[in-house]
């Protein structure tokens, strides 16, 4: 066996828990790292807990029972210039952004490589169920994890593929069970720990109240505006267009005779378009700020496009490719194509690239 | 998964992860040190003789009532106080808050004094008890230091007329180890009428530190920094000083710090203070010349390293250095791989490395690398060799890859 140096991202989840055990297990030479995003002291609320404090604690103790050294590294600046920032334009901008994309892809994989290199390390893992592969000419490829339900590869298209080359994926071959089953065999203490969901940096799952803190409850994207229909008729307002995301029903008012959907935002305008859910469905999308996990797809290529975290991806044609953007459209229109979000163009389970719908 | 069951209760693979890594030699004698044998000794002694509450009536609390008192005497003797002038706390965070808010809650606000004053250099305890103040209604003057992290009695002259309920000036800092003119700064509050407080937890056991030597109202010690228990340490309040309690409840400690007393651990106290105290002169000297030693081989292997605070009068077992050229973040760790156990500037309560404040004040960028490298009873000359093998290997590591 090749024993390597590893640096594993550990947030104190068992995923990272597992995948650093299972790294252990297999004779690396292995170092836990925890990266501390920003100072929950800095949100508002009464609460003077720092960090995710509780994932450092968490991951600290795992790495304590593997017998590894665990360090923190501070990402504040970083995390706030690229993901922080980055969430707050688009929403200024009427767009619905992914900022655990961005963080991932731009940059705690990264800049755990980066980090992982300066302390002699060969390879970086985390806890993403998804895999990697080795191809005939030997190019790495990136694959959806094999458990299907679980499967975290959509947050990765944004990785540069120079940085994939030396990403490990320990936890991609299991299960969810079978993570949780095996974490609690080896009795790492956060083998029941349940998931987190929100946005990191926004506990309270209020973003609302996060973006009036940022741009300043002033500002254009919150104020109210006129909510009009897609043939230009007026049926109500609206809170502030940041507040809307395409394919939203609450929060649109009621009383109209049929149920009414966001199909977009017009920041120019300060208008809510809102339509049914026909209205919704589209077949054409392109993606912009584009990265490709190798060669990339020809004009007319078949390949399947994924256009939501938890949905499926469906069979698409490339129309178009540019530098920096691609086209394609769906075979079926799809409702709630959404701005700012993740296009991930897939072939079966590799992941050819993606790009934010634009 | 054999290998996992076969480690026992520790390490589910040690044996995987060691082999080829040396023993680590330690070098954060200033965060903590090693426990002495015969504080552990005197201390067990205390535990397994029967430990009473000393407020108790009968026998057995009047016998720990005695061994408090006689730790106590002996911790006094040493600073030359009075047996009646020390109150024992938790330690040395608690010590400077009690008199700090102490000194702010009992004579501050309604009557002559407004303000609170401390050097920007202080240990988070005494800055965070000064904010505190702050939001309590004192007005907070931060006194600056130069560019050695030393204070300048004048400037402490200049704030005495916004009436500061207490001036707190440490002896001797903790991370850059520069000793502060304490005695001066503790005439100029005397005379001025302004309580003087200063933090000894790093000076404490290597300098001398007296009381009836210098005119200071308030002092704060620590035990484990001096090999005794973590747990305890003592505010020297001196007799007539106002002071308020921070907590309240039976009485103990002159009302100062109510609480059950930790008898076997100012025993451990005591016991380390009068090794230290009896050690000091030869100590001081010992450290002083290892130190020289590091110093010396790290400037003669590193190009650009900076001894912080050179010139200025320092601890003689702290060493802050920088490192122009590396990434400040990774310096700690990549030496704790390498096997050699540091200190970065400040640590907040994540493990994350943050710029140290007390360089700052100095007016470091903190683009560098900086360390603390701290000595103690049980460095040796090897060790320091070693140490400064290991260093310079780091460094060029380091440099290698920021500039590749």
């Amino acid at each position: 066996m090749d024993r390597k140096t590893v640096l594993v991202a550990m947030s104190g989840g068992v995923d990272s828990s597992l995948a650093a055990a299972l790294l252990v297990e297999q004779g690396h030479r292995v170092i836990g790292a925890t990266m501390k995003t920003f100072c929950y002291s800095e949100v508002s609320g009464p609460s003077r807990t720092c960090c995710g404090l509780e994932g450092i604690m968490d991951a600290r103790r795992v790495c304590d029972r593997l017998g590894i050294p665990h360090y923190v590294f501070d990402m504040e600046e970083s995390f706030t210039r690229d993901v922080i920032d980055d969430f707050v334009r688009e929403y200024a901008a009427g767009r619905t952004p992914n900022p655990c994309v961005r963080c991932n892809s731009n940059t705690k994989i990264p800049d755990l490589l980066r980090k992982g290199r300066m302390l002699g390390a060969d390879a970086i893992a985390t806890g993403h169920y998804a895999r990697t592969v080795r191809d005939g000419a030997g190019e790495v490829r990136l694959l959806r994890g094999r458990d299907e339900r679980k499967d975290q590869s959509y947050f990765l298209w944004g990785v540069p593929k120079e940085v994939l080359e030396h990403l490990w994926f320990p936890v991609g071959e299991l299960t969810k069970g079978e993570v949780r089953e095996r974490a609690r065999a080896l009795g790492l203490a956060t083998a029941d720990k349940p998931e987190s969901q929100e946005i990191c940096f926004v506990p309270t799952g209020d973003y609302g109240d996060f973006l009036a803190q940022r741009l300043g409850p002033e500002h254009p994207a919150l104020m109210p505006g006129r909510l009009v229909t897609s043939a230009g008729e007026v049926v109500g307002e609206h809170r502030g267009y940041a507040r809307y995301t395409v394919g939203q029903r609450r929060g649109l008012g009621g009383g109209f005779q049929r149920p009414l959907y966001v199909l977009g935002v017009r920041p120019a305008t300060n208008e809510v378009v809102v339509g049914t859910a026909e209205e919704l469905k589209r077949a054409d999308l392109t993606l912009g700020d584009v990265n490709w996990l190798g060669v990339p797809p020809a004009v007319g290529d078949r390949v399947e496009v994924q256009i939501r975290y938890r949905a499926p991806a469906v069979p698409a044609v490339i129309e178009s490719i540019a530098p920096d953007a691609v086209a394609v459209r769906l075979d079926d229109p799809q409702r709630a194509i959404t701005p700012g979000q993740s296009g991930v163009i897939y072939r079966g389970d590799i992941v050819l690239g993606g790009g934010r719908i634009r | 998964m054999e290998a996992w069951t076969a480690s026992g209760r520790r390490g589910i693979s040690r044996r995987a992860n060691r082999g080829g890594e040396m023993e680590p030699i330690y070098l954060d004698h200033a965060a903590t040190t090693a426990l002495r044998p015969e504080v552990r000794e005197a201390m067990l002694s205390v535990w397994g003789e029967g430990l009473g509450n000393p407020s108790s009536v009968h026998r057995l609390g009047r016998t720990s009532r005695s061994r408090l008192e006689e730790a106590r005497e002996r911790i006094a003797s040493i600073l030359g106080a009075k047996r009646t002038e020390i109150v024992f706390t938790g330690g040395g965070t608690e010590a400077d808050n009690l008199a700090i808010l102490g000194r702010w809650r009992a004579v501050g606000g309604a009557g002559e004094f407004g303000s609170v004053a401390c050097s920007a250099i202080e240990h988070k305890a005494v800055l965070g008890a000064v904010r505190q103040a702050g939001r309590e209604g004192a007005s907070v003057v931060i006194l600056g230091v130069d560019d050695r992290g030393e204070v300048d009695p004048s400037s402490v002259a200049e704030v005495l007329s916004t009436r500061p309920a207490v001036v707190s000036v440490m002896w001797g800092n903790n991370e850059v180890g520069t000793i502060q003119p304490v005695a001066e700064i503790a005439a100029l509050c005397r005379a001025a009428g302004v309580a003087f407080h200063t933090d000894a937890v790093q000076a404490f056991g290597r300098t001398k530190v007296r009381v009836d030597e210098i005119e200071c109202d308030l002092l704060s010690l620590s035990a484990h920094k001096i090999g005794g228990p973590t747990g305890i340490g003592a505010l020297y309040v001196r007799t007539g000083v106002e002071l308020d309690p921070l907590t309240f409840g039976g009485g103990q400690e002159r009302g100062y710090r109510p609480g059950t007393e930790n008898v076997a651990a100012a025993v451990g106290f005591a016991v380390a203070a009068e090794l230290a105290e009896r050690e000091r002169t030869s100590e001081a000297e010992r450290l002083t010349g290892l130190r020289r030693r590091l110093e010396t081989g790290l400037l003669d292997r590193v190009p650009g390293l900076i001894i912080n605070g050179q010139g200025a009068p320092r601890l003689p077992h702290v060493l802050s250095v920088s490192v122009p050229g590396v990434d400040p973040e990774s310096l700690v760790l990549m030496l704790d791989l390498e096997g050699l156990a540091v200190s970065s500037g400040s640590a907040c309560q994540s493990g994350a490395v943050e710029p140290s404040h007390v360089l700052v004040a100095m007016g470091r960028t903190g683009e560098e690398g900086t360390v603390r490298l701290s000595l103690g009873r049980t460095t040796t000359e090897q060790e320091i060799a070693d140490a400064i093998e290991r260093f310079v290997a780091v460094v060029d590591r380091a440099r290698a890859h920021a500039s590749a």
